[in-house]
């Protein structure tokens, strides 16, 4: 497969490195800009499920910062309905070419498990996450049983 | 002018001078403090002693060679009395030697030559020398008997001079007879102590005449604030140890030893000291003192520099140097006597002399590069306001305007090279046109010879100081003050275009008339582009008179237009297959007045026909769908697709269409990075050209750059492969070196891996596209002097117009037609309605009134948008010329039909009809 040494490297690394909340990590042989995987939560109410995810690499990069977008529906104040997500590491002012994908995959669980109501991509949902969190909880269990993949048995 | 009188008054001045004698303590105060320096002053009087002479007998030969222009001159030696014999150069240079020991008369008035002072600069000069002569007289009486005999000849001859002469010979007898410090060059040490004591006395006679001294002479000048790198004696190293100690407690200075290593005479930053010890001294203690001594310097700068040729290069220009380092004095007379002066002495200086200026001001003075240019504009500026020009008296004219534009040239290089400047290897190579060559040429040429047709092919050359300084404005990349700050706008607004154009190509064969066109940097974009539209009507013209020639001989039917029929389903492919068709058959007629037809509609091409043709082609082919640009959605900026399928020939004839465009004086919705334009100009793309063709990207790579660690292989793991993906979005890989995979980048080779990337990018990537643009675009733009008028920024503001909307500056220069008034109830309701609109709405507005949703350069203000009655109340919607930006109303009886209406025209607008 034709590649630049840094998405190759990397690709390999975090295969090698069994990272237990991104697994399953598909890579397209014809195109190496587009990776996907299963985010796998540990913390309720997204513990009930796993979540596709697609990272997708600019030309320039490590220049240019990736984008990732959720292929799962999910019940979440940072993660709007189109999946879109608004990571802060891999922003175009913040980011920096040093950061390795495994880095921006942790940010992104972290945030996954713990919401950060204070930025919100969905606003109705960080009201309800700041003011009634029993409901936001019910409601996202609820949504993650309905929607997401099932998770890893091992 | 009476010569009898003027001897009168010339001995009555030195007859006031002996017997006023305010301060008699000073003098031997002075005596004191500066025996030190006795021995250098002696030499540099005796050098001033020899320059005077020569100035007079200067005098002597020009008044027997060209007279003093006085027609009821009665001077025997003078060759407008008619009694003097006609005499070859050599005889007369005889002669005036033996005129000068005679002591024989000179006449008052010499054309041009002897610069004169004005009466107040005289008086003050006059009170500085009564000071010392009086002294002289009383304290100085041996010292005088042992003074040279010539003395005694040049003091007589000086009565027969004119008063402002014979002060600054006084000067040097004076300087020459006390052994004084103040004859000598200033340092910055001298400085310090005459403020010193002029704060603790305040007495300012001293501190006056030192500064006067220095100041008046350019040779004691030149050598004021000298390195202390060659002398060596007690003293200086005494002065050394106190400078620093000074130095110290002043400020940390840290361009100090760059600048004693490479200003081989003067210090500047000890010159810059010395003023600032000034600075702390009330300047009306000494600041007219100082303008008259500025004034009387540069006149001697005048004539040293222009007749005697006696100074050097160097010493000149570290007049200039020190002269503007001079503090903000605070008052008008330095801008009206002292800078003018100034000015007019720079344009003497020999070009080697100006580029030295440059240089030294880049490297030493750029912390003074603003107060210059500053000053300089406003002395322009005043002079513009208070001046009232006429067609007799333009401001081309105008000297004191256009000598301070041609010294502010040289304040223009130096901020370029003050700032970022890239080599000027990154060029792009030249594209030869073949195509230019009128067949018919041959034929008509004794009919119409084509060198008034061509007259402008490599009539402008470039400017002479920046080949001096091997300098191109294109290589600057960041000046050390914006190109902004040199625009003029007093003067701008003020300069009749149409004469300075005329100026403008007239001047090569004359090299008489001064053209403002010469120096673009003062001008605005504005402005400009009115230069560069009588350029291009005029070609036009010319370009239609020889179609008519043609057709008379009978070699070909009369085509005066460049005609283009489109259909405006087709619009893309009938302009191309037509204009290809143009291009390759006679890319001359390109140069013809574009008139563009949509088939089946009325319109007639006053303009706003293929204005409105420029907008619907410019939409469809940089929509990214069409396949020759892409977005570049980080910057919102529409770059060549560089895996386009598109022939050569589709991108040369974009080219063609942005050429037109300029050329027909048309804005164009087009959003390119600049460096497109700056490619255009013909330099190459590079890494800093990634800033604004995509941020993001440029951001990334100036980390990486910004990164010092040594693990930098390790941390960015990359290598000279890189990757860029096709329209579809498919990755293609591309080896920057050979075998560039396995070549890591590393903390060597990291600054060449970012500037080969962005080569690639820039350069390489679009090669093929990009030269065939370019040729399109050089097709129509070759002979035009577009590229020396303008900076790629500007060619933007051209293509593009201003990017600021703003509807009031549109309301109040609108004008109205047919009954209405700015009081008018509609027009009140439609202002109102307008300001309320979205940017969307009033985009719309100016397209539908226009053609165009875009700003002109300038402004909206220079829209000249009418808004003409059309009616009483009726249902008729608005309509509107957009030849001519009028937006015929209806006085329409409420607001609200008034907005249903506006809206429902503007909103459906698009093709032309009568109505």
């Amino acid at each position: 497969m034709a590649a630049t040494r840094r998405l190759q490297k990397e690709l390999n690394d975090i295969r090698q490195s069994g990272l237990k909340s991104f697994r399953d990590i598909q890579v397209d042989e014809s195109n190496i800009l587009t990776w996907q995987g299963l985010i796998v939560p540990d913390n309720p109410p997204y513990n009930k499920g796993a979540f596709r995810i697609e990272i997708n690499f600019p030309a320039e990069y490590p220049f240019k910062p990736p984008k990732i977008s959720f292929k799962t529906k999910i019940y979440h104040p940072n993660i709007d309905e189109k999946g879109q997500v608004c990571l802060p590491i891999i922003s175009a002012e913040n980011w920096k070419p040093a950061t390795k994908t495994d880095q921006v995959i942790q940010a992104l669980v972290a945030l996954v498990n713990d919401p950060e109501p204070e930025h919100p991509l969905r606003a109705e949902l960080a009201e309800e996450f700041l003011k009634d969190r029993k409901k936001f909880s019910k409601n996202a269990e609820e949504f993650t049983k309905k929607h997401s993949e099932k998770r890893p048995t091992d | 002018m009476n010569s009898k009188s003027e001897t009168d008054e010339a001995s009555r001045g030195s007859e006031a001078s002996s017997s006023k004698n305010p301060a008699p303590n000073n003098s031997e105060e002075e005596a004191t403090s500066s025996l030190c320096t006795g021995t250098v002053t002696n030499r540099t009087e005796d050098i001033m002693k020899r320059a005077a002479a020569r100035q007079l007998i200067e005098r002597y030969f020009y008044q027997l060679l060209d007279g003093c222009g006085n027609p009821n001159c009665d001077n025997q030696y003078c060759a407008s009395s008619g009694e003097a014999r006609n005499l070859s150069p050599n005889e007369a240079a005889a002669e005036a030697i033996k005129l000068f020991y005679k002591e024989a008369r000179l006449c008052d008035t010499l054309p041009n030559k002897v610069p004169r002072t004005e009466a107040s600069g005289c008086d003050s000069s006059a009170s500085t020398t009564c000071n010392t002569a009086s002294g002289r007289d009383k304290d100085d009486n041996k010292d005088k008997e042992a003074a040279s005999t010539t003395l005694v000849v040049r003091e007589s001859t000086s009565r027969q001079e004119e008063p402002q002469t014979s002060h600054n010979l006084s000067h040097q007898e004076e300087s020459k007879t006390r052994s004084h410090n103040n004859g000598a060059p200033l340092t910055e040490e001298r400085m310090y102590e005459l403020c010193e004591e002029c704060l603790q006395s305040k007495v300012r006679e001293p501190l006056i005449r030192a500064l006067g001294e220095a100041f008046t002479q350019p040779a004691i000048l030149a050598r004021c604030f000298a390195s202390k790198g060659g002398s060596s004696s007690d003293e200086d190293a005494n002065m050394n140890e106190d400078k620093e100690s000074k130095a110290m407690c002043l400020s940390s200075d840290p361009d100090k030893d760059v600048d004693s290593v490479a200003g081989p005479e003067l210090d500047v930053a000890s010159c810059r000291r010395a003023f600032q010890y000034l600075a702390k001294v009330p300047s009306e203690y000494y600041s007219s003192a100082l303008v008259t001594s500025l004034k009387t310097l540069a006149d001697n700068m005048c004539i040293d520099l222009r007749i005697t040729k006696k100074m050097s290069v160097e010493d000149a220009v570290n007049c200039f140097v020190i002269a503007f380092e001079v503090p903000d004095l605070g008052c008008s007379d330095y801008l009206e006597i002292a800078l003018p002066a100034l000015c007019q002495a720079a344009e003497h200086l020999p070009l080697k002399g100006q580029a030295r200026l440059a240089r030294i001001w880049a490297q030493h003075c750029k912390d003074s590069l603003r107060h210059i240019l500053e000053t300089l504009q406003q002395l322009i500026t005043l002079r513009v306001i208070s001046t009232n020009y006429t067609r007799q008296f333009q401001v081309q004219d105008d000297e004191v305007v256009t000598m301070a534009t041609k010294f502010m040239k040289i304040v223009y290089y130096a901020n370029m090279l003050a700032g970022v400047m890239e080599p000027n290897s990154l060029r792009e190579e030249p594209i030869v046109l073949s195509s230019q060559q009128d067949p018919l040429e041959n034929v008509l040429g004794h009919l119409y010879p084509p060198s008034s047709i061509k007259a402008s092919k490599n009539l402008q050359p470039d400017d002479p100081l920046a080949i001096e300084l091997d300098i191109n404005v294109l290589d600057a990349r960041k000046p050390y003050l914006p190109f902004e700050e040199f625009y003029n706008e007093p003067l701008s607004d003020t300069i009749e275009m149409d004469i300075d154009f005329g100026n403008f190509k007239t001047e090569i064969s004359k090299g008489k008339k001064f053209a403002f066109l010469r120096y673009p940097f003062i001008l605005t974009v504005a402005t400009k582009s009115l230069g560069l539209y009588y350029e291009n009507r005029i070609r036009m013209y010319s370009e239609r008179r020889v179609s008519l020639l043609h057709a008379v001989v009978g070699a070909a039917p009369p085509m005066p237009f460049l005609r283009l029929k489109v259909r405006r389903t087709n619009i893309i492919d009938d302009a191309l297959v037509g204009l290809e068709m143009v291009a390759m058959e006679r890319a001359l007629d390109l140069k013809k007045q574009l008139v563009v037809e949509f088939e089946g509609e009325q319109g007639v091409d006053e303009g706003g026909v293929s204005k409105e043709f420029f907008q619907l082609i410019v939409e469809e082919i940089f929509n990214a769908d069409y396949g020759m640009f892409t977005q570049q959605p980080d910057s919102l900026t529409v770059w060549f697709n560089m895996t386009s399928f598109e022939t050569e020939a589709q991108f040369t004839l974009i080219g063609i269409v942005l050429g037109l465009a300029i050329y027909n004086n048309v804005i164009l919705a087009v959003n390119f990075p600049m460096v497109v334009y700056r490619k255009l100009m013909g330099k190459k793309g590079s890494f800093e050209d990634l800033a604004d063709w995509n941020p993001t990207l440029y951001n990334g790579l100036k980390d990486m750059l910004d990164y010092t660690g040594s693990d930098l292989e390790e941390v960015y793991y990359q290598t000279f492969r890189i990757c860029y993906q096709d329209v579809f979005g498919n990755a293609i890989f591309h080896d920057l070196k050979e075998n560039g995979d396995n070549i890591f980048v590393t903390q060597e080779n990291k600054r060449e891996f970012v500037e080969m990337y962005s080569d690639f990018l820039l350069n390489e990537s679009v090669d093929t596209q990009f030269k065939a643009f370019r040729r399109g675009f050089l097709m129509v733009t070759d002979e035009s002097p577009l590229a020396s008028l303008f900076r790629p920024e500007e060619v933007e503001m051209l293509v593009c117009g201003s990017k600021n909307f703003d509807f009031n500056e549109l309301e109040k220069s609108t004008e109205y037609d047919g009954g209405y008034s700015s009081d008018s109830q509609t027009i009140k309701d439609f202002w109102s309605l307008v300001h309320s609109l979205s940017l969307d709405d009033k985009r719309k507005l100016l397209q539908f009134t226009t053609g165009s949703d875009r700003v002109p350069v300038g402004g909206l203000s220079h829209l000249k948008l009418v808004i003409a009655r059309n009616g009483p109340d009726c249902d008729r919607l608005p309509t509107a010329h957009t030849c001519f930006n009028v937006l015929l109303l209806p006085e329409y009886e409420t607001k609200d039909k008034l907005q249903d209406r506006l809206m429902k025209a503007i909103s459906y607008s698009k093709g032309f009809g009568m109505l």
